[in-house]
């Protein structure tokens, strides 16, 4: 049983993880990035706990 | 090939997370600021009035880039921490496990806290953090020749750029190199010690500068995201205090499985590491794992405890930002996990198809639950260049330097960071005082959520009452006493509602330089600083190069035998 559901998973799981990394990748490379200061502080925020 | 493709991979995970890094310029995010010549000057050596948060590392940078320019020493630091860090890790994986050496390069580089460390801009942080494997194999060399490796000598100054990371280096050293014979285990106390001597003596000589506002304690300890709370999100070694540096993807379905994903395999290889693994290697870790988390998880669970530490114990502060510790998790973590990662693959046999999907799916598990760590944090490191009235405003400041003027700097709007345009309206520590050649004095206070912690400098709280005093002749005359020469106001981050003291009028021969203002004062006081103090700062930094050349003479020796060798 096992030396038929090992592979099988093992190709679903490489197939998934590639094909995932590839579209995140992608997606991350086409969005809008970090969003900039708050343009109505005059004071800039170090960060945020929030 | 076995060599080669961890090298690599390597690579290639910092290509792509630095990816908007690399191009020509500079990048700027909050703490990290580089310039193209950064000058030498008292304060960077730990003389000035300030905790000496950034020696020795503005002082090595200062040095270095006499010989490197600014730009390209920043892209071989950032990509030396990452790549160093990868493949350091790759020594802690199983040695027959190729799978297992790639999966522990993709744990220890492509992980929540390095992306929210470079985010965040803790550069000597993340090349501590790449140090630490690099420790542990050093330590496996001591105990097993019962002598004293001499690649301490570089790895250990480097570790410790800065202090929390140059405490957690120590740590990790001492526990793991210490043997029986008194000789070696003196021979790494003093490594240690010198290694961390610039920050300690300018530290000891600053003690009455040494404690930190309680509210820290509240702002800066371990927080969690929305589906993990602190303690377990540290345990992925995520918890950063700043929202604004932890990815997105942190915050959703894929931190979840991210942490999940990565304790199943520390599960699946704690024995076969643990049984793998020379005992003292493995107590070492554990004890750095508990350590490291056990202070983050202070920091959030304690605040109120922590906050009164930070404000009566000199020098407790270095411990305000929890998540910082969560270095000392990284080596355990990333052990444990790609033993897992080669119990799993040997599991799944030779056959090639098979054998290749679970490799991949293994190595890249990291990546694909953390995808916005790529390209720069999605943009958030694109390299900028600054605005030409940066350097006019330089020519001017040495113009009058040249002239017989002296003093230092003072950068209007005193407020400590800026998002200027030019650097797409990200944050950074304002850059213009690194940029001009003097000492120069900034506001310690860091605005978080409308709430202000409190600096330590006490002269920059003198400054900021000599730019509170009543007539431009007035604060002229009081900033002069207090040792300034230039008042430099940059007039683009004057933002509308800036309260009128951080940017006040000052009296002064005024000089346009584009967009900056120069007002040279006259009559600076002269800098004071005790001969004693002077005294103790140059043994401290005496012990440190001490080091480096024991490091540069140990090379030279083994490049002499390994040509002696080739001869014969």
């Amino acid at each position: 049983m096992g030396t038929i559901v090992t592979p099988i998973v093992s190709l679903f799981a490489g197939a998934v993880l590639a094909g995932g990394t590839i579209f995140g990748l992608v997606s991350t490379q086409t969005s809008s990035g970090p969003s900039p200061a708050d343009s109505n502080n005059p004071v800039i925020d170090y960060g945020s706990n929030k | 090939m076995r060599r080669a493709l961890p090298v690599a991979w390597s690579a290639l995970l910092t290509a792509v997370m630095l990816w908007q890094a690399l191009g020509p310029g500079y990048v700027l995010s909050y703490d990290m600021v580089w310039v193209p010549d950064l000058a030498m000057r008292p304060d960077f050596l730990g003389l000035g009035s300030a905790l000496p948060r950034a020696v020795p590392s503005d002082a090595v940078v200062a040095a270095l880039d006499e010989v490197v320019p600014g730009m390209l020493l920043q892209k071989v630091v950032l990509v030396g921490a990452l790549m160093g860090a990868g493949l350091g890790a790759a020594r802690l994986a199983p040695p027959h496990s190729l799978t297992g050496q790639l999966a522990a390069i993709s744990l220890y580089q492509w992980n929540p806290f390095v992306i929210e460390r470079l985010l965040i801009g803790h550069w000597p942080v993340l090349l501590g953090y790449a140090v630490l494997p690099w420790l542990v194999v050093a330590s496996r060399r001591a105990r097993k020749h019962q002598r004293f490796p001499p690649v301490l000598c570089l790895l250990l100054p480097v570790a410790s750029l800065s202090a929390s990371a140059g405490l957690m280096a120590a740590l990790v050293i001492l526990l793991l190199g210490w043997g029986p014979r008194l000789r070696t285990n003196l021979a790494l106390v003093a490594t240690v010690v010198a290694a961390n001597a610039p920050w300690l003596v300018a530290g000891a000589v600053h003690v009455e500068a040494a404690t930190t506002d309680p509210l820290g304690a509240e702002v800066f300890g371990l927080h969690g995201t929305r589906w993990l709370p602190a303690p377990v999100a540290a345990l992925g070694l995520g918890g950063s205090w700043n929202s604004d540096v932890v990815p997105a993807s942190r915050g959703g379905a894929l931190g979840l499985i991210a942490l999940l994903g990565v304790l199943v395999l520390c599960a699946f290889g704690v024995r076969h590491w643990w049984r793998n693994t020379d005992r003292r290697e493995t107590l070492g870790l554990l004890i750095c794992w508990v350590v490291g988390w056990g202070i983050a998880v202070l920091t959030w669970a304690c605040p109120g405890a922590m906050g009164s530490l930070y404000e009566h114990v000199p020098g407790a502060g270095l411990l305000r930002d929890g998540s910082r510790m969560l270095a000392l998790c990284a080596p355990l973590l990333v052990a444990t996990a790609s033993h897992g990662v080669g119990e799993l693959r040997a599991r799944v046999g030779a056959a090639e198809a098979p054998g290749v999907a679970a490799t991949v799916a293994l190595v890249l598990f990291p990546v694909a639950v953390l995808p916005d760590a790529a390209w720069g944090g999605s943009g958030a490191l694109h390299a900028v260049d600054y605005p030409d009235s940066y350097a006019a405003a330089a020519d001017v400041v040495e113009d009058v330097r040249a002239r017989g003027g002296d003093g230092d700097v003072v950068v209007l709007p005193f407020t400590s960071y800026r998002a200027p345009e030019w650097n797409e309206r990200r944050k950074v520590l304002d850059p213009l005082g690194r940029y001009l050649d003097p000492d120069f004095v900034v506001s310690g206070d860091l605005a978080v959520d409308g709430r202000t912690v409190a600096g330590e400098d006490p002269r920059a709280v003198r400054v900021g009452v000599a730019l509170a005093r009543r007539t431009p002749q007035a604060r002229a005359e009081a900033l002069a006493d207090l040792g300034i020469g230039f008042v430099v106001l940059d007039k683009d981050e004057v933002l509308p509602g800036l309260p009128a003291e951080l940017a006040p009028e000052v009296a002064g021969r005024r000089t346009e330089a584009g967009r900056v203002t120069v007002i040279a004062l006259t009559d600076p006081a002269p800098a004071a600083t005790s001969p004693g103090t002077r005294a103790a700062v140059t043994v401290g930094w005496l012990l440190y190069l001490a080091l480096l050349a024991g490091a540069a003479g140990s090379v030279v020796r083994n490049l002499a035998r390994r040509r002696g060798s080739g001869v014969s």
